[in-house]
């Protein structure tokens, strides 16, 4: 019980400058965006960001393995039919099949 | 109960509560698959000889999930010490370098919120949080931010926490498929970002700097800040090539 309350002081040393660079990265965008004015090309690009990380979040998980694949390709298929529970329940599933099978 | 803060196009304004409890609901399904990872995070700190409360805190001040399990792995194999912190906290800095893209996109829906106010609702800002307050749109309240930072932050704290007191008992979330739910969750996201084939472009540059930038680097999140960058890039050529077309 009591190691569990134990407090490295240098690990706490490491949290707090994690915690404060971390931190940064959040408050730094919308401060910097908001002091540089942006051309239509520069916008177009911060427009398109999103799906860009969305897609660079998943895309080396989602074909490490052809059954991730396969089971990424049905929730595309879905996702926009179906609530995004249903898609995800229905993904977990699918990919649970899909690599006993493969 | 108050009355919500953007003005939507609805003729009934949603209360806060009721934004509060959307946010909740919404993040559910993320949670279910963040809490195996969390105890997974917990009990790699505990083989790496952080005590619960080292890792409560790191959860609780740093909450940024990715990076920590970089620090953890750090801290197994190098310590401590002062020049190997310093590393630390340089990795968690480069890990989350994304938070800055990811951030400038939410600018307009912090427009009128005030510096305090937006400095501790952004402390919030993981990719699940952004992923989701984008999607809300401009009907985003930052009550709705709230419901989704609470669930969170509680579910990733409590699992952390938790792994870290069990210790050595060490969970494999993917022997259930519930890695997959994150990258279910980022699909159907992304599918709400469709365009047309106008977004195909992008999007295929994305992915092949992500793949190229995985496979050279060992683990990491530079893949994530390639893709986001090759991907704007093409969207940013794309409309010049458009300009062109209409000054013609």
């Amino acid at each position: 019980m009591f190691e569990s309350l134990h407090l490295d002081l240098s690990v706490f040393a490491i949290v707090l400058g994690g915690a404060l660079v971390t931190w940064m990265t959040r408050i730094g965008g919308p401060w910097l965006i908001a002091r540089v004015r942006l051309g239509p090309a520069a916008n177009a690009a911060l427009e398109a960001t999103p799906g860009a990380v969305l897609v660079a979040l998943v895309a080396p998980a989602a074909l490490s393995r052809p059954s991730d694949a396969l089971a990424a390709a049905f929730v595309c298929l879905i996702a926009r039919r179906v609530p995004m529970v249903v898609a995800v329940v229905a993904g977990v599933l699918a990919v649970v099949m899909l690599r006993r099978l493969m | 109960m108050s009355t919500q803060i953007s003005t939507g196009s609805a003729a009934i304004p949603a209360s806060s509560r009721q934004e509060f409890a959307a946010g909740v609901v919404h993040c559910l399904p993320i949670v279910a698959g963040a809490i195996p990872f969390g105890f997974l995070l917990g009990s790699l700190a505990a083989k790496a000889g952080l005590s619960a409360l080292d890792m409560g805190l790191m959860s609780a001040l740093v909450f940024a999930g990715s990076s920590q399990f970089v620090a953890v792995e750090l801290l197994d194999k190098n310590g401590s010490g002062a020049g190997a912190g310093l590393a630390v906290v340089g990795a968690i800095l480069l890990v989350n370098l994304r938070h800055l893209l990811m951030g400038a996109t939410l600018e307009p829906r912090f427009r009128g919120v005030s510096r305090a106010r937006s400095g501790l609702a952004l402390f919030f800002m993981t990719d699940e949080q952004w992923a989701l307050a984008l999607r809300r749109g401009p009907e985003l309240t930052l009550a709705y931010w709230y419901g989704v930072a609470a669930t969170l932050y509680l579910a990733w704290l409590g699992s952390t926490v938790a792994g870290a007191l069990a210790g050595a008992l060490i969970a494999d979330p993917t022997a259930w498929g519930l890695d997959f739910t994150f990258i279910a969750v980022f699909l159907c996201l992304l599918a709400g970002f469709w365009r047309g084939v106008g977004s195909l472009p992008p999007w295929l540059a994305s992915a092949a700097a992500a793949l190229a930038v995985h496979a050279l680097s060992s683990g990491g999140t530079w893949h994530i800040l390639a893709g986001a960058l090759a991907g704007g890039a093409v969207a940013a050529c794309q409309a010049k090539g458009q300009g062109r077309a209409r000054d013609v």
